[in-house]
């Protein structure tokens, strides 16, 4: 029992120095920064090529891997992210995410992708307590984890740039006008963090001691949670979240098991959120506007789509494309009509409840192992499993997502990361096994197995959904759905019961999600869980974001160019990642507000 | 505002094209260089050169390059010389399905190596099936690929249950008698290895005092591993693949265990850990091997690739698939047909792996693959001797 608290103590001092920096980037740019995870992966490697490679000693390439992720912080900051950070923080948070995965492929093209042994240039096992042993690196760390906490406290308390970041953080406007260098201050926050996000990256890889390029991702999400669960913005609450944590989930997996590691995580931060919205020590965020309020509803409209373009479309995707398209076209439309209804259902939660979910891997999930289970074992067609997944999907995901909907701003977003993560890991538990031999949909007595037959069906699907999509957004429901996104204090005033319409919302999407997860599964006939990742979730709201958040067709969009470009990218093996990353970047510095939408 | 939309536009179509160019250029003065007077034969390989898997995908091709290179010197396949088409998946399902209908499409494929996971794999099957096309998951384990597929997935890959099968029998025969056991809880690959490791363990008695279930992409154990080794165990077993047996061992010395450690893959993390120094696998390839068709493939290996220090399965078993592959198009024929037919004919293919291989018709699977015993030493897996 003191082993596994030693065990959680060493494990929360790794979570508490990553927090440090995610969560002070948050606090003043209110900007989920993805790059921050970057980071990690990067600063490791940079040290242990610096050290092994170059032969350098370890405290020259300290300095010199700081300097680096700090510079290159603040390109990324003036290049990316502080232009759209003032208007449109969500499109922000989606070029992080981009320039995440270039980092990690240009990375990877430097260092390849094999694993290697991090140089031990601290000891790592020369002191023992208990049955533990620890080493000089661990109190490195711990001291580096409270210097940076003592001085970045003061820093921000006494300083003169730290008093301005503070005030940046209460109120970017104000602050503005009393004379502060916003966007100084936001370069100089942007800096620190990446810095200490190298920082945290070369410890973690001691402590861990293997790394490659994109090894900083899962612990970088772990100190994410713990950063969340401190309080975001709260550079004590980030320490304290880190142990608390890391404390925690020793205990957790010691009862449990290490293949319950996300359900503990997710469980904690979930619990927390509830108690304290806030976090354990930040403010609980009382008036705090969605990240999606205000912003794209406010700042730009929909173009005006002519009306002889649904029957041209429909024409086009339904009737040109099966008749001349070859097979690989075919099944690359499959994949971009699957994400399309998935993403279309999904603008219902994003785009007019104004809840930004990221887990919705979770619904697909579910929606594919009960089609699956449904047609082996009892025996239904794909024709009743299809519906049947998606309302088994849509009432799991309700009630597992029940006790959040009063939590706000970001941390709803990350407490839906959790929820998506957690139906995963707990139908890994149920089912370890992938679930092979899933029939194929048949017809009047003919078995549809060709990619033509797959495209058709996903199609029909897709009409159906996007009548249902109009269909509610133009009825009384729909309209109380978009005010709780418009205007949540309005709508509360008002008497609409908020909480419950969000959830509403997330049901519907859900259904919509779960019939996309069972089209998945009839296709490829098998499933096992690493198919249904928290890249699947991104890259539904990527694609929801790219169309345009509120508008169901806008997804259809969304989904050929994100789906498509992968495909088209193919002639640039190598650099199919990075061009991908580039792309939408671009697409999101020049089209803030997606693809369909008019900018203001 | 408009100038600036045209102007981003422009900029990015130009900066499209430039890529585009750079990468035609790039692949088309490659494919011209080897053409004969007899047609190509290409092979598609589905693997993943991006994402999290894309440290295989760079073994696998450096293996593939070399013997593809060694086959078009002593003449190719019956004069045709061979290339081969890369399409990268990231050993994603929605990006390797569509992979297989581009290759099943294009008819000058003849035969598809890949993909690396089974969750990429299998979903995969059905398009090449359809497609009439052989795909060849020389990587997969997962006794499944072939099991549930059909005549057109074939694999040279041991299966997961062999491996653990045999790893429970020789433990048992080295005197051991409790073991404290760590496996991957994922289900393409370490759950069907843990079951067949515990079966087999239940029937030669050897006592498992503890099994932990771990995630791969955990990055600390130590919880887990203070209770796998509450029990005491004699030695401690892994199941899992080389990165994540590295933070094990090194872990599991931490908290002061000292027993013997079975387990680890021979992959360059692992092979540089410094904890992992005496642990032992059973290996099918190994490295330093005094066998003379082994030695040719390592020194070819390393002259090509000077900044390699190791050769580990995952090239060889790359390096010869594509032998078997041609050994296949050079018995039945070089279309689609025949190189299936080539794989239901072709015996004893010269191996860096097995020394020779036959396939076993109704597994379509190397027929009774025999493993090393082999302990790592100064970063080298040596044979144990007798």
């Amino acid at each position: 029992m003191f082993d596994t608290l030693i065990a959680g103590l060493l494990r929360g001092n790794v979570y508490a120095l990553g927090a440090v920096g995610i969560s002070l980037v948050f606090g003043v740019m209110n900007v989920v920064n993805f790059a921050q995870f970057s980071f990690f992966g990067l600063g490791a490697m940079l040290a242990w090529f610096f050290v092994t490679q170059l032969g350098l000693s370890f405290w020259v390439a300290l300095p010199l891997v700081i300097v680096i992720c700090a510079a290159l912080g603040l390109i990324i900051n003036i290049s990316v992210v502080r232009p759209l950070a003032r208007f449109v923080p969500l499109a922000a948070m989606l070029s992080t995410y981009a320039v995440s995965q270039i980092l990690d492929n240009v990375s990877q093209l430097a260092f390849t992708a094999q694993f290697r042994v991090f140089p031990r240039v601290l000891p790592t096992s020369n002191f023992h307590l208990g049955n533990m042993s620890f080493g000089t690196s661990d109190l490195v760390m711990l001291g580096v984890t409270a210097v940076v906490m003592v001085v970045m406290s003061l820093f921000l308390k006494y300083g003169k740039v730290g008093q301005a970041i503070r005030a940046t953080a209460q109120d970017q406007e104000a602050a503005l006008q009393m004379g502060i260098p916003v966007g100084m201050v936001q370069h100089v926050s942007f800096v620190i963090a990446s810095a200490l996000g190298g920082l945290a990256g070369v410890f973690i890889a001691l402590y861990v001691g293997v790394a490659n390029p994109a090894s900083g991702l899962d612990t970088g999400l772990t100190a994410f949670v713990a950063a969340t669960l401190g309080g975001l913005g709260s550079l004590t609450g980030a320490v304290l979240g880190g142990f608390v944590l890391g404390v925690l989930e020793a205990f957790g997996i010691h009862f449990f098991g290490d293949t319950a590691r996300e359900i503990i995580v997710f469980v904690i931060l979930i619990g927390v959120l509830i108690v304290r919205p806030g976090g354990l020590l930040g403010k609980v965020p009382l008036l705090s506007a969605e990240p999606l309020t205000g912003t794209f509803l406010g700042r730009g409209r929909p173009f005006r789509i002519p009306r002889w373009v649904w029957p041209a479309a429909f024409v086009v995707g339904g009737i040109v494309i099966p008749l001349v398209g070859g097979d690989y076209v075919l099944t690359t439309g499959t994949q971009v009509l699957i994400y399309a209804i998935i993403a279309a259902g999904f603008t219902v939660t994003a785009g007019q409840a104004g809840v930004l979910a990221l887990g919705q891997a979770g619904p697909i999930a579910i929606g594919a192992y009960a089609s699956a289970l449904l047609t082996l074992h009892l025996h239904l067609s794909f024709w009743g499993a299809l519906p049947l997944s998606g309302l088994i999907a849509a009432v799991i995901a309700s009630i597992l997502s029940a006790p959040i909907w009063g939590v706000k701003g970001h941390y709803i977003s990350i407490a839906t990361l959790g929820i998506g993560a957690v139906i995963v890991a707990i139908i890994q538990l149920v089912l370890p096994q992938g679930i092979y031999g899933i029939p194929m949909p048949s017809f009047a007595g003919h078995l549809l197995s060709t990619p033509r037959d797959y495209y058709l069906i996903d199609f029909g699907v897709l009409v159906v959904t996007l009548l249902l999509m109009w269909r509610i957004r133009s009825s009384h429901l729909g309209r109380v759905i978009s005010s709780v996104g418009s205007d949540e204090i309005a709508a509360l005033a008002s008497g609409v019961r908020v909480r419950n319409y969000k959830a509403l919302a997330f049901a519907i999407s859900a259904f919509f999600a779960g019939v996309g997860g069972s089209l998945l599964a009839h296709q490829y006939t098998y499933i096992d869980t690493t198919i249904f990742t928290t890249l699947m979730s991104l890259l539904v709201v990527t694609i929801v974001i790219m169309g345009g958040i509120s508008l169901p067709y806008g997804a259809v969009v969304g989904s050929i160019i994100l789906i498509g470009a992968m495909e088209l990218l193919r002639f640039t093996p190598e650099l199919r990642i990075v061009v991908y990353g580039l792309v939408l970047i671009l697409v999101v510095r020049f089209r803030p507000g997606g693809i369909l939408v008019r900018n203001s | 505002m408009n100038s600036i939309l045209r102007r981003a536009g422009a900029v990015s179509i130009a900066a499209l094209v430039a890529v585009s160019l750079a990468a035609c250029g790039g692949s088309s003065s490659a494919s011209s260089g080897g053409s004969g007077k007899k047609s190509t034969v290409y092979f598609g390989v589905s693997s993943a050169t991006t994402g999290q898997y894309a440290a295989y995908g760079e073994q696998f091709k450096e293996a593939f390059d070399l013997a593809v290179e060694q086959v078009n010197a002593k003449g190719g396949i019956n004069g045709h010389p061979v290339a081969l088409k890369y399409e990268d998946s990231q050993s994603d399902p929605k990006q390797s399905v569509t992979v297989a209908q581009k290759f099943v499409s294009d008819q000058s494929i003849s035969l598809v190596f890949g993909d690396y996971s089974s969750a990429a794999s299998i979903p995969a099957s059905p398009i090449y099936t359809a497609g009439k096309l052989v795909q060849y998951g020389f990587n997969n384990s997962n006794p499944d690929f072939t099991a549930k597929g059909s005549e057109y997935q074939w694999s040279t890959s041991i299966t997961t249950s062999d491996t653990y099968k045999w790893t429970a029998d020789y433990i048992k025969k080295q005197g051991v008698k409790s073991v404290g056991v760590a496996y991957l809880n994922t289900s393409d690959w370490g759950i069907p290895a843990y079951q067949a490791f515990k079966k087999e363990a239940e029937k030669v008695g050897l006592k498992i005092t503890d099994a932990e279930g771990v995630l791969d992409s955990s990055d600390d154990y130590r919880p887990s591993l203070t209770k796998a080794v509450a029990g005491k165990p004699e030695a401690f077993v892994e199941i899992g693949y080389g990165p994540d047996a590295a933070k094990i061992v090194t872990q599991l010395r931490a908290i002061g265990y000292k027993g013997q450690f079975y387990g680890g893959q021979d992959e360059q993390s692992f092979d540089g850990t410094p904890d992992a120094e005496g642990s032992i696998i059973g290996s099918e390839f190994v490295e330093t091997s005094t066998d003379p068709q082994v030695k040719a493939f390592v020194d070819a290996f390393k002259k090509k690739y000077p900044k390699e220090k190791d050769v580990t399965s995952f090239e060889a078993g790359a390096y010869d698939a594509l032998n078997v592959a041609v050994a296949a198009a050079k018995a039945g024929g070089t279309s689609r047909e025949g190189i299936l037919k080539g794989f239901k004919e072709v015996k004893d293919v010269p191996s860096v792996v097995y020394g020779k291989i036959t396939f076993d018709p109704s597994t379509r699977r190397v027929a009774s693959p025999q493993l090393t015993p082999v302990v790592l030493k100064g970063g080298k897996w040596v044979p144990i001797a007798g």
